[in-house]
């Protein structure tokens, strides 16, 4: 057995960032994919991994180890190989900073509208009880209420708009960020770039109106340099179905 | 560098105690954080952490002209600009451990106690407050809905559910500070960390807020008592203004909206 295993789904906002990082240190790790569309992160064999029922979740040895941001930096100081994290303490500072931005204010916003516009869609088929019965297993109630939701449509138009003016506003934020330095927090490659990037790899083909080489010219030049990254495009060659196609897709626009 | 801060509860209780464990020498400014003083502080020349602090109203430090905030990560600053001055621990796990527990705080007990706590200490200054004068303030407060937690304060009704929620939550973090002091353990993560700093500066307030969620909880009541006897605690609740700090709320971190 590997002296990592990692659980997780694509390599896509939460799940992707300890794939990026354990890329980037060079550290070889056993990928248990979890395929959220099938609801494999309630099934009773990975809640007795993580009882949460949240995905990515990582086995080092005897530890497991579960929050995407955390794992990062957990990986980031278990590990050899380049450093994620510069020395300079303001710097660090600033990263965390831009983590938190994410994780708690414009993530959940991007996931919001990524819900609303997919998860719906894609169990209409599904019978109402078999969809009650896989919210009833899910431990959380924060997160039985938002799949509810997602499932049911059950979006109102105004947390809809708030989402959507979230969404305009934190775009723009990162964008004055990238003008002030070679890249999120720092100018060096960082977890911060890995977080963020997670969540806006996908914004030339999802938001077209809001990142464009001419409205956004940091964004495109930091996007396409991330990209680019050998540990980032090793990454994706794990990725599965539409959301790797789409990866590969926009790489090419890039250019 | 210069640190704003308010009165010594909640995020700047965190800092201010951080700050004094370092045995850094930073210039303190104590500001009025419900009057919106943090919203027109001199000298800022990148101010995003600022304007968007998911914190809400909380400290502020300024390192070269750079306006740094949110509480936990401000206190990891002063830890390793002091060279380790003991508030992280060094192993990785332990590390991580720290980080997740943090984590807890910020999005589970300090929008509860925020919430509780600007209801019963802040909403009456505020509405004592002339029309114009509040209007001046909030108008100075970048983030919209950081703005409209303080509109919502002053001029809303509460709501019950999230009122219900934020109690539920303090009881659930009482309950699991006692559970994870079993076996004898002194502090929430290893030695005395930022977890002990963070969890403090919020439940010393709870306290006030929601009595019953202390009841019969020995362990939890000596690691008050333990925390709050620490030097750097003592250092920093005794630059307090008010007869109480343990009231002193400003509009904090919003409730999770999603998920």
């Amino acid at each position: 057995m590997a002296e990592v295993t990692l659980y997780h789904w694509e390599p896509n906002a939460n799940s992707g960032k300890p794939m990026l990082a354990l890329a980037e240190k060079g550290v070889a790790f056993e990928s248990r994919y979890i395929d959220m569309l099938e609801f494999d992160q309630h099934k009773p064999e990975y809640l007795a991994i993580n009882p949460q029922g949240t995905i990515p979740a990582m086995l080092h040895g005897e530890l497991v180890l579960t929050e995407s941001t955390a794992i990062m930096e957990y990986v980031d100081e278990a590990f050899g190989g380049p450093s994620l994290m510069p020395d300079n303490p303001q710097d660090r500072w600033r990263i965390r900073w831009w983590m938190k931005f994410m994780d708690q204010w414009l993530g959940p916003s991007f996931s919001m509208l990524g819900w609303s516009a997919f998860v719906g869609p894609m169990v209409a088929n599904r019978p109402k009880e078999e969809l009650e019965a896989l919210i009833e297993r899910i431990p959380l109630p924060e997160r039985k209420r938002a799949w509810r939701k997602a499932m049911f449509g059950q979006f109102g138009e105004e947390e809809i708009a708030e989402s959507r003016r979230r969404v305009s506003l934190g775009v723009a934020l990162i964008e004055a960020g990238l003008g002030k330095r070679e890249y999120m927090a720092s100018d060096t490659y960082s977890l911060a770039d890995i977080n963020i990037f997670n969540s806006t790899y996908s914004l030339p083909m999802s938001d077209p109106a809001l990142a464009t080489p001419e409205k956004t010219p940091n964004i495109w030049r930091w996007l396409k340099a991330v990209y680019r990254r050998p540990a980032v495009q090793r990454t994706w060659a794990m990725g599965r179905g539409r959301l790797a196609e789409r990866f590969h897709r926009i790489m090419e626009d890039l250019g | 560098m210069i640190l704003y801060h308010g009165d010594p509860n909640g995020p700047s209780l965190t800092v201010l105690a951080a700050l004094e464990e370092s045995g850094l020498a930073v210039e303190c400014r104590a500001i009025d954080l419900l009057a919106g003083e943090r919203h027109a502080l001199p000298g800022i020349s990148e101010r995003v952490a600022l304007d968007m602090s998911v914190e809400g109203e909380g400290p502020v430090l300024v390192c070269g002209g750079e306006a740094m905030t949110d509480a936990i990560f401000i206190a990891q600053f002063l830890d390793r600009q002091a060279g380790h001055c003991g508030l992280q621990p060094r192993d990785p796990h332990s590390h991580w451990q720290m980080m997740m527990w943090c984590r807890q705080v910020t999005e589970r007990l300090s929008p509860a106690v925020a919430l509780l706590g600007n209801l019963a200490n802040s909403r009456d200054r505020l509405r004592a407050m002339a029309d114009a004068d509040f209007t001046r303030l909030v108008e100075a407060v970048a983030s919209a809905d950081l703005r409209e937690r303080w509109i919502a304060l002053r001029d809303g009704d509460p709501d019950p559910a999230q009122v219900q929620d934020s109690m539920a939550k303090i009881d659930e973090f009482a309950a699991r500070v006692e559970s994870r002091l079993e076996g004898g353990r002194g502090w929430l993560i290893g030695g005395f960390s930022i977890a002990d700093l963070a969890t403090y500066a919020w439940m010393t307030g709870a306290v006030l807020l929601r009595e019953e969620a202390f009841a019969g909880k020995p362990r939890l009541e000596a690691w008050l008592r333990r925390a709050g006897g620490r030097d750097c605690v003592r250092k920093a609740l005794a630059r307090s203004k008010a007869a109480d700090p343990r009231r002193s709320f400003a509009p904090g971190p919003e409730i999770n909206r999603w998920g």
